[in-house]
């Protein structure tokens, strides 16, 4: 029973789910106008019940099996998911006349499936948030990923969108395997699959069965060990879209619809983030010591998907792609924190009595670990909010593409927005106000001031930068960390380089009509702005407001560091939790 | 006194908003109204730089918990007088708009109002991250001046101008947020202590190197002017002259706030460092480097403005040039060289400002800069060429004009620096040769020889002409299509009178604004340290400064 209190966020959310799944036997239109408003109320339950829960948790609780916990930080991530989904449910709401999708997207009749899946992923970053088994964690992920292959192949009646929901299939079922192998090892090694468990194990805290590698697993971990860690890192890289497993992303982004777009470079993204925080922060045992290489793995992926996503962001002329490459990009930001999370921990193993152990000491101290954690964190909030708005923008765009079909008839592509810088061009004269979001989203994109993107960027170089002036850091760590810092610094200059292209796109560059005009000596007036369905308008308003707000006024920016800094917290003492029940994976003791 | 500051910051935000609320015909008064309130609102601050000490305004609410970095204002005799600057061209700036912008309006003086802010905050700022801030934020609005507003190839050179400054800004808010972090707050004076408490060299070596980047593209130094020369050419009037006037100014401000205390001075009781407060690493290697690069930029920029065919395009390489000269005043980081290097930030964007105003001026008449189209303009065009000699004087280095001063001192500060010395004083000079070359020749090609005016543009090839407003265009027998007359019209010597005021009064009583400014180049030209022991005790006895003369100033060089 306690378990269904301490889920009930969760249940909810699945529970609506499937109540939209009934709705999707409704054939007629009323039904799927009913199906967003019901979406709505179900994440507000969520919230609700989220919000009722929030902080009782105090030093987290536990469901019977210590599969469960729930503490600040999941409180963090069940807003988080919550928050940005409501977005995600504006983005798609059916406009047309049939309540068959809206200008971007098309998902027939299957309105009430379309919408109960978006909640199901949904669902699943939020139990990522509360697991604490690997089993669980592993079905938390898939919850979150398994819907957005269907969305992506349900969201435009176009073989492009076909294509890419069965692309991103095989490649998300490749990367889950990855994954679980990880899970499988790290099982091997500990015997437990109990996520603290596991950490206490691997210091030594704990006798585990299986686990007879050196007395100091932390500063010489076995083979296993090692590659389980690796085995997980790279099943979660898939997840954020990271260098080497980003290959889906551009295919994938371009064919889905414009919405679900913005779902993928966010869903999958979060659920990924969360976990690896909790998984970076076990596997290295309760020192929070990182085994000493995790950290190079890290690096070397954060700076080649920084590297590769801005190139290609660069070398691409449509926007879907453009902004898939782009999250690529965020990823990589995302993990230089991880990396100064997993660096400021290698090789920092402490004893119960706070004595550092070990000979091949990097760090002696600092907080630099628990604050880049807060800077992933707030990034993940502030990606998401100036993510939507560009989305939002594009959505209300058309697409100039024109196709011939079978009898010859030049029509419109179906649920298709604009695409391409040429469909985005000039849009500024007719579309003002579209201008503006979309400017201010962009600046955030590259981190100007007065953004959350530019604070998101600063709270991640941050800890960085600590960690590079750290006297107690050695010389080749500081190296390193310096040339982190100062690749991120250049990346982001990259990045500037394709947002500005948008904004030039939209603002500065004339539009087809307007240069005929001019070749034909008329003075070009741009016809009126059609009225845009009010859910498109909300969310984008929204996101832009909540840019700017997050970015300018300290009290808001304040609130968030808080909720963040109480998130990490809750995590990082929640690796001293004693197990009150003994869970039926431990139950056999290691050999004497 | 101190709640002006946040008012300087606000007034521009107003007056944008309005901008855009207003028709569109009233657009060009709301921007000059506001710039006249900043102008007005700046003018009380002089107490900063005359003997008040420094006006500061930290409320404790709005600083970022955690980062410790937020809203830390406050105004010594340098910022006001780039204050004062900024607010002196702002409205000469919106002025000089009238006849050139007739498309989309209100969106441009929103822009041109919003950048007020900006480059008031960047001057104003006493906190690290602040500072980055506001230097950041300049590039939006000039962005858009430039892309929309701006001639041929201005999409390009927006993007150019913008991604260039920040590139080169993010590695300057890199070693910020060092300093910043390892300080334990953003606060000037925290960061300068910190830096200055660096004893590695490399580290030392990286910090100056990062800090100094962004805002030398930003000066723009000699590798990395190329944005300029673009920018200036494609920005519409008024961009050019805040551009050139302001803007740049942002860089050279930043290097004598942040670069210099916090990038090259170390606290003398650091292992290796003497009285002076410089490594030896710094002594030997990064001044003479930095001097280097100034005097490249010196040649270069004056041999490149020399036989360039458009003269906007003179004037912007013209700026690389005189840029040059600013820098090396600063780094040579004595008194004589400090001061020289503010006077020259003045000057530069005073007589810089009013050429490209003049530049302007007979581009909104016959729509070319090209020298091959123009001669003899002193024939038809008495008044413009009254004011194209004098500035061009003042910006050769006439003695009498603030050029004059400003180049002095720097060359002075180059020759007597103990980190320099002749040689580099020696080929500074010829800057200054060669920059009378390339002056005088753009003179003689405008405003003498045969008379020669190109074919003036039939008005209906304009789509967005409006009914030509009432300047004079009546009395006028020459009049030209855009409904200005032959000659300069009374607005135009309105907008250069002031301008030309300057140029004089400078040039004739630097006194007053090189003592104003003394006791804050000597805050930022030497190690905090020393300068506790040796300032604490003449501030009381002094009751007063005397101003003395330039001359007596300079005859105790590097104290």
């Amino acid at each position: 029973m306690e378990l269904f209190t301490i889920l009930l966020p969760e249940i909810l959310l699945i529970a609506t789910a499937l109540v939209l799944f009934l709705f999707g036997v409704s054939k007629s239109p009323v039904g799927r106008q009913v199906v967003p408003w019901v979406a709505l109320a179900g994440l507000a339950l969520s919230m609700i019940a989220a919000w009722a829960q929030a902080g009782s948790a105090g030093e987290g609780r536990l469901d019977w099996s210590g599969a469960v916990l729930i503490n600040g930080f999941t409180d963090y991530v069940r807003f988080l998911a919550g928050g940005i989904g409501v977005f995600f449910v504006l983005l798609s709401w059916p406009t047309n006349r049939e309540r068959t999708g809206n200008i971007a997207l098309g998902f027939g009749a299957d309105a009430g499936e379309f919408f109960g899946l978006i909640l199901l992923s949904l669902a699943g970053i939020m139990l990522v948030g509360s697991a604490n088994d690997t089993i669980l964690l592993f079905m938390a992920i898939e919850l979150a990923s398994i819907p957005t292959y269907v969305l992506v192949a349900m969201s435009r009646p176009l073989p492009a969108a076909q294509e890419a929901g069965v692309k991103y299939f095989y490649l998300g079922a490749m990367s889950a395997a990855v994954m679980l192998l990880g899970f499988a090892y790290l099982y091997g090694i500990t015997g437990t699959t109990n996520l603290i468990e596991t950490g206490q194990v691997l210091s030594g805290a704990r006798p585990g069965i299986g686990y007879e590698g050196p007395s100091d697993p932390v500063l010489r971990p076995t083979t296993w060990h090692m590659l389980g860690i690796v085995f997980v890192i790279l099943g979660f890289a898939f997840k954020l879209a990271a260098v080497p497993l980003h290959f889906y992303a551009g295919d994938v982004y371009a064919g889905a619809a414009t919405p679900i777009t913005a779902l993928l470079s966010f869903v999958p993204k979060a659920s990924g983030i969360v976990a690896t925080v909790k998984v970076l922060l076990v596997v290295g045992g309760n020192g929070f010591a990182l085994p000493p290489d995790t950290w190079k793995l890290l690096y070397a992926i954060a700076v080649l998907s920084m590297f590769f996503g801005n190139s290609l962001a660069l070398l691409t002329d449509n926007l879907k792609r453009v902004m898939a490459y782009s999250s690529i990009a965020h990823s990589g930001y995302m993990l230089v924190a991880l990396t100064v999370m997993a660096a400021g921990a290698a090789y920092r193993p402490v004893d119960e009595a706070g004595v550092v152990r070990g000979g091949a000491v990097l760090v002696t101290g600092g907080a630099w670990g628990p604050q880049a954690i807060g800077g992933v964190l707030f990034y993940l909030v502030a990606y998401g909010i100036m993510n939507i708005g560009v989305f939002g923008v594009l959505m209300m765009l058309p697409n100039r593409a024109r196709v011939t079909d079978a009898d010859g008839n030049v029509r419109r592509l179906p649920a298709t927005s604009a695409e391409t810088y040429a469909d985005i061009a000039g849009a500024g004269r007719r579309y003002p106000w579209l201008a503006v979001a979309m400017t201010i989203c962009c600046i955030s994109l590259i981190g100007i001031p007065l953004t959350v993107g530019f604070l998101g960027k600063l709270y991640i170089l941050w800890p960085a930068v600590s960690l590079a002036g750290d006297s107690a850091v050695t010389r080749s760590g500081q190296v390193a960390m310096w040339w982190l810092v100062g690749l991120t610094v250049l990346n982001a200059a990259i990045g500037a380089a394709y947002y500005l292209r948008i904004i030039a796109a939209m603002v500065l560059q004339p539009s087809q009509e307007e240069d005929d005009a001019e070749a034909e000596g008329r003075v070009y007036a741009p016809p009126p702005a059609p009225r845009q369905p009010l859910p498109f308008v909300v969310a984008t308003t929204l996101s832009v407001v909540g840019v700017i707000v997050l970015g300018v006024l300290p009290p808001a920016i304040n609130v968030l560091n808080s909720r963040t800094e109480e998130a990490r917290e809750a995590l990082i003492r929640s690796r001293q939790l004693s197990l009150p029940v003994a869970t039926p994976m431990r139950s056999v003791t290691p050999a004497e | 006194m101190s709640l002006l500051l946040p008012t300087l910051l606000l007034v521009p935000v107003i007056g944008a908003a309005a901008c855009l609320l207003v028709p569109v015909r009233l657009a060009r008064w709301v921007a000059l109204a506001t710039a006249a309130v900043e102008l007005i609102l700046a003018l009380p601050l002089a107490g900063a730089a005359f003997g008040g000490g420094v006006v500061a305004w930290a409320p404790a609410g709005w600083i970022v918990e955690g980062l410790n970095a937020g809203v830390r204002l406050g105004c010594d005799g340098v910022s006001w007088w780039l204050i004062l600057l900024t607010a002196f061209l702002q409205p000469l700036a919106v002025l000089g708009s009238f006849a050139g912008i007739k498309q989309r309006e209100k969106s441009y003086y929103f822009w041109l109002t919003a950048l007020v802010t900006p480059m008031v905050g960047t001057f104003l700022a006493r906190d690290g991250l602040l500072f980055y801030v506001f230097f950041e934020l300049t590039l939006v609005p000039m962005f858009f001046l430039i892309g929309i507003w701006g001639g041929e190839e201005r999409r390009f050179a927006a993007r150019k101008f913008f991604l260039f400054t920040f590139v080169g800004g993010v590695f300057t808010l890199a070693a910020v947020l060092y300093l910043g972090v390892a300080g334990g707050s953003f606060a000037f004076e925290a960061m300068t202590l910190q830096g200055q408490s660096i004893a590695n060299p490399t580290l030392k070596v990286l910090l100056f190197v990062a800090l100094f980047t962004g805002l030398a593209v930003k000066t723009p130094l000699f590798p990395v002017h190329t944005w300029l020369p673009l920018a200036h050419t494609v920005a519409p009037t008024a961009g050019s002259v805040i551009l050139a006037g302001v803007l740049l100014k942002l860089g050279t401000y930043g290097i004598l706030v942040l670069a210099i205390p916090m990038g090259l001075l170390s606290d003398v009781a650091l292992p290796g460092v003497e009285g002076d407060g410089l490594l030896p690493v710094m002594r030997d290697t990064v001044i003479p480097a930095v001097a280097l690069l100034c005097i490249i930029g010196i040649i270069y920029g004056a041999l490149v403005a020399w036989v360039q065919q458009d003269v906007k395009k003179l004037v912007a390489y013209s700026s690389v040039s005189h840029l040059g000269f600013c820098v090396l005043g600063l780094i040579a980081l004595n008194t004589i060289g400090l001061q020289g290097g503010v006077f020259y930030m003045i000057s530069h964007g005073i007589s810089t400002g009013a050429l490209f105003l003049l530049v302007g001026m007979i581009y909104d008449r016959y729509h070319t800069r090209m020298f091959k189209d123009y001669g003899g303009l002193g024939k038809v065009m008495p008044i413009f060429s009254f004011f194209m000699v004098l500035f061009t004087m003042s910006s050769i280095g006439l003695p009498g004009t603030n050029g004059f001063v400003s180049e002095f001192l720097t060359i002075l500060g180059g020759f007597t620096s103990p980190y320099l010395g002749p040689w580099y004083g020696a080929f500074a000079a010829i800057g200054v040769i060669l920059g009378a070359v390339y002056m005088l020749y753009m003179v003689a090609r405008l405003i003498f020889g045969p008379l020669k005016l190109p074919e003036v543009h039939a008005s209906g090839t304009h789509a967005f002409d409006e009914p030509s407003e009432a300047h004079g265009a009546s009395g006028h027998t020459h009049a030209l299509p855009d409904g200005l007359p032959r000659d300069l019209n009374a607005r135009e010597i309105g907008l250069l009178t002031p301008l030309a005021i300057v140029v004089i009064v400078l040039g004739i009583v630097p006194t007053p604004l090189l003592d104003s400014i003394l006791p804050d180049v000597q805050r930022y030209g030497r190690p905090i340290v020393p300068q506790l022991i040796e300032e604490q005790p003449s501030e009381g006895s002094s009751g007063g400064r005397r101003p003395g003369s330039p001359r007596s100033i300079g005859l105790q060089p590097s104290n």
